[in-house]
């Protein structure tokens, strides 16, 4: 009963990490048509830059994340504007290939800089645990993480539903050109969505880094763990998209306790065939 | 059921001339450099093969780490396990990853899956399929299987050295190509480009989407898997890290895709240009750039994609048939 419980909370706390990772891929994918598979690694990369930093100026990589999102903002904006836009009405394929381009040149370019000998990011908060009665214990970084997720995903809501920037992101994704007839800039707005959920993904880096070992090929799995979560919400619903992130989250976490071995990371994998199979609308939503 | 210019592609002196010459090739090379030449004919018979789904039938199959590592792992560990001939355990390691192949069409034709949840669901497979091999024993685990020492006996799927192993690739990547413009010019071809154009139209006009799919994918499986199988007893050692790996299959397409992807001419030549490059960069820069190989080739990617997205082979052409075309009507004029 312990382990059940430490291993739902632990669950719950990665899969809300999850989540914010999957919501900025869903952001850029739904205002600008484009499935990003560099998205994780953009993520790897902001956690290289934050070592950086706490290597050569000793800041501690929550203040480096905030100090990196105009950085990948502006990555992100430039990725969109000169590589992206000009295949995005082509064929899917081409645009996965794109991406996966994108990939093996921040992968092997992080390699080559920094080395595959997997790092580690100190940080202040690193080792702390909070304990809750005797059997639960949480490690300080991973709540904060999770609470900071949940924060920035309430702030994306807040902007996307009630205002009207929010408003011109939704008339872009639900019709983008009866939205440039109503007077929306939409390449450009594109763009901006683009850089701010790559910037997403500094915030995101450095809610994940500590206690996390960093090596460059560790993108590919926060691209693919996202990117299962957004299909399984069903791609358009943030809602679903979250609740997506904290079912692989939690189902990882029972899956490697109570499953011997490596045949318990496969039952995200498995879940996530069977959702995509009987529910392809996503699991919250109606047909 | 073959159009005739299969039969003419099968007596073309630009078939038999070049791999005549390669057959020569181990007299010339350094033992060096005709491993990187095994190398490079060992993906040109794993792009040809991805090609069969990926570039004819337009799938983006991302699943083929899978049947690779099937032929290599699965293979392997029946010799060594269980005492099982490699040439059989090649032939069952080949039904096996062919049974999949169809698996995963049949899901595909039967949930009518779009292009991108075909490549999520073909990944997720990947996936689970490295993670069963280093969570088992039998397989290998995470530190792979030692094969038994080459002893250059024929019939227990043994070559020798370096030059046997160079054959037998080349006789692979032979046999891939004439598979490859089999189907271009039988029937199943025409199906597949037309699932790949319009699949509702292809159903409309009594194509049957399973049966075509399910072919093309058995066809691709079956063949890497044996470029797995002889991969792994060329090296002597099966290391699942590279062989399971969903990064395997996505440096293939990166191949495929640079070269040009339908025709089997743009992965042939991708994969005999691209790996040798590779290799030396990695065998002279390996040590101080580890990687720079691969962030080549995202770069040459990025760059194809954006400026001649039907591949780097038949862009080629089309400017050399530009420039005969402009040097006859200037010799007219």
């Amino acid at each position: 009963m312990e382990l059940l419980l430490q291993a739902t909370v632990q669950g719950l706390l990665v899969g809300g990490a999850y989540a914010l990772v999957a919501l900025s891929l869903g952001l850029t994918y739904n205002v600008s048509g484009i499935i990003n598979f560099a998205h994780g690694d953009f993520l790897t990369l902001s956690m290289f830059l934050a070592l950086a930093m706490q290597v050569a100026f000793r800041l501690d990589p929550y203040i480096s994340g905030v100090l990196l999102f105009p950085v990948l903002f502006v990555l992100g904006a430039g990725v969109y504007h000169f590589l992206l836009r000009p295949v995005a009405h082509r064929h899917l394929l081409m645009v996965i290939q794109l991406t996966l381009g994108i990939t093996f040149v921040v992968q092997n370019g992080l390699l080559m800089s920094f080395g595959g000998q997997p790092m580690r990011v100190p940080s202040a908060y690193e080792a702390s645990l909070i304990l809750i009665g005797d059997e639960l214990a949480i490690r300080t970084p991973q709540l904060l993480a999770f609470v900071g997720s949940l924060v920035l995903a309430l702030l994306l809501w807040l902007v996307l539903d009630h205002t009207e920037t929010g408003r011109r992101i939704r008339a872009v994704h639900q019709n983008p050109r009866a939205a440039a007839l109503m007077g929306i800039d939409v390449p450009r707005l594109r763009m901006v969505i683009f850089g701010v959920g790559i910037g997403i993904q500094a915030l995101a880096g450095v809610l994940l880094v500590p206690g996390q070992p960093v090596e460059p090929a560790l993108g590919f799995r926060y691209t693919v763990i996202p990117l299962m979560a957004l299909v399984m919400g069903g791609l358009t619903d943030f809602r679903g998209v979250y609740l997506g992130a904290l079912l692989i989250g939690v189902t990882e976490a029972l899956g490697t306790v109570y499953v011997s071995g490596t045949s318990g990371m496969m039952v995200p994998y498995g879940l996530f065939i069977l959702v995509l199979l009987l529910r392809p609308q996503g699991l919250f939503r109606r047909a | 059921m073959m159009r005739p210019d299969f039969f003419q592609f099968l007596r073309s002196p630009l078939l038999w001339v070049p791999v005549i010459l390669a057959a020569l090739l181990p007299y010339g090379l350094s033992s060096y450099h005709l491993a990187i030449g095994t190398l490079a004919l060992l993906y040109v018979s794993l792009a040809l093969s991805w090609n069969i789904v990926g570039g004819m039938a337009g799938q983006i199959s991302l699943t083929h780490s899978v049947f690779v590592g099937c032929g290599a792992i699965f293979a392997s560990s029946l010799l060594v396990r269980l005492g099982v001939n490699l040439w059989i355990a090649m032939a069952i390691a080949a039904a096996v990853s062919a049974a999949i192949g169809v698996f995963i069409a049949l899901v595909d034709s039967r949930f009518r899956l779009g292009h991108l949840s075909f490549a999520l669901v073909t990944l997720a497979f990947a996936e689970i399929g490295e993670l069963v091999v280093s969570g088992s024993e039998w397989l290998g685990g995470a530190s792979g299987i030692d094969l038994p020492k080459d002893r250059g006996q024929f019939w227990q799927f043994q070559f020798g050295g370096g030059s046997g192993y160079f054959w037998a690739a080349l006789v692979l990547a032979l046999i891939c190509l004439v598979v490859s413009q089999a189907i271009l010019s039988s029937r199943l071809g025409y199906f597949l480009r037309a699932v790949r154009d319009n699949e509702d139209a292809a159903q409309a006009i009594g194509i049957r989407l399973f049966r075509a799919k399910a072919m093309a994918m058995a066809i691709s499986a079956a063949l890497s898997s044996v470029a797995g199988t002889l991969y792994a007893r060329y090296s002597n050692f099966v290391d699942p890290s590279l062989l399971a790996s969903p990064n395997l299959t996505i440096e293939i397409v990166l191949v495929a895709t640079i070269g040009g992807l339908g025709t089997p001419l743009g992965p042939l030549l991708a994969a005999l240009v691209l790996i040798p490059c590779g290799e030396l960069l990695r065998g002279r820069f390996g040590g101080s750039l580890p990687g720079l190989h691969f962030f080549l080739y995202g770069v040459l990617i990025i760059i194809v994609v954006l400026t001649s997205p039907e591949g780097m082979v038949p862009r080629l052409f089309g400017l050399w048939k530009r420039f005969v075309a402009g040097r006859a009507r200037s010799r007219d004029v």
